[in-house]
């Protein structure tokens, strides 16, 4: 009796274990698989990919007298229901930005700044370092155009058991000096699914 | 049986309006303009299921590709949608340097896309680097 259900457990082990889903993956690239309520790397992508294509082709980033623009990134809110650090979408249209030719990030200042940028300026007392290396007053580049956003969320009610979630990218770039809008554009990603999923 | 007959010729002949499209660029769809002896209430049914079975789906018309004045080439994509349902689709554009060689891009990826059923559609895609000299489109089921 003991050993038959020995054995009944272990059959009962063996079929639970090979009931675990398997971990896969993911084809970033071609990615097959089935769209979630709240916001994944697809709809981030998305959402880079049109608004760089929207800015750009704009032609709002063409400086008449040539060369390129000064940009530096300003804040983008998050007022979703989910965590989200907004250098996912930023660091995508930063990076398109650049490549493009027709902008300089600036690390200066911004929320893309960079401390040490300022750091290595307060070591122009310091007897450590030889004050050639040492970044001069006044060689920082002020930036032309800052890049400003938000990313909101809107839940409603679609049916009994459906709801229904759009999500807003919102981004706009102005010229920092007469404050004037050059461009802004929006990218909606919506869904509707179960009321029972849970969007953030 | 002779009768039933000599209705529905009736029903198609009376069913059919006179719509004549005023103007190409003006799309008028079908059930907003006037019926048509291929589209009235008798025999859109039969029409929509030929359709169907035929497996009528989305064609490309026209691409055509310019630069813009920021010096980036902007494609141009024009279709039908033969079928009568609308068809959702992605598409991704891949860009190609003067050596035909991948620029590699975060604008690259999937754009969801949709036409209804016996409609033309369009789309304009940017590339996001002044290298861009050609492009490859491949296109698939929106999930």
């Amino acid at each position: 009796m003991k050993e038959t259900i020995l054995n009944l457990v272990m059959v009962v082990g063996f079929l639970a274990a090979g009931c675990a889903q398997e971990t896969k993956n993911i084809d970033l690239m071609h990615d097959e698989g089935k769209p979630v309520m709240a916001l994944d790397y697809r709809d981030f992508d998305r959402a880079a990919s049109e608004l760089v294509q929207s800015m750009l082709g704009s032609g709002a980033l063409k400086k008449e007298e040539g060369g390129r623009y000064v940009v530096a990134t300003g804040r983008i809110v998050n007022d979703t229901m989910q965590r989200i650090d907004t250098d996912q979408l930023m660091a995508k249209i930063e990076t398109e930005m650049l490549n493009s030719g027709q902008a300089i990030m600036t690390s200066a200042v911004g929320s893309g700044a960079d401390k040490l940028v300022h750091e290595t300026r307060e070591l122009r007392d310091s007897e450590e370092f030889d004050p050639n290396t040492v970044a001069k007053r006044r060689t920082l580049i002020a930036p032309e155009l800052s890049i400003s956003g938000k990313i909101f969320q809107r839940n409603i009610r679609y049916d009994r058991g459906r709801q229904q979630v759009e999500y807003y990218f919102q981004l706009k770039l102005s010229d920092v000096k007469s404050g004037l809008r050059f461009w802004q554009d929006e990218v909606i990603v919506g869904k509707r699914g179960s009321s029972k999923s849970v969007a953030w | 049986m002779k009768r039933l007959g000599l209705i529905l010729t009736m029903l198609i002949v009376l069913g059919c309006g006179s719509y004549e499209p005023h103007d190409e660029r003006i799309h008028m769809r079908e059930q907003i303009r006037s019926d048509t002896i291929e589209s009235n209430i008798v025999t859109r049914p039969i029409a929509h299921a030929f359709s169907d079975l035929a497996g009528e789906g989305l064609e490309i018309t026209n691409a055509i590709t310019r630069r813009n004045d920021a010096g980036l080439l902007v494609l141009h994509v024009e279709g039908y949608n033969k079928s009568y349902r609308t068809k959702r689709f992605r598409y991704r554009v891949e860009w190609l340097d003067e050596s035909g060689f991948l620029i590699d891009t975060k604008t690259t990826v999937w754009l969801p896309m949709s036409a209804m059923g016996r409609s033309p559609f369009s789309f304009n895609v940017v590339a996001p680097r002044p290298e861009a000299v050609d492009f490859r489109m491949d296109t698939r089921k929106w999930e």
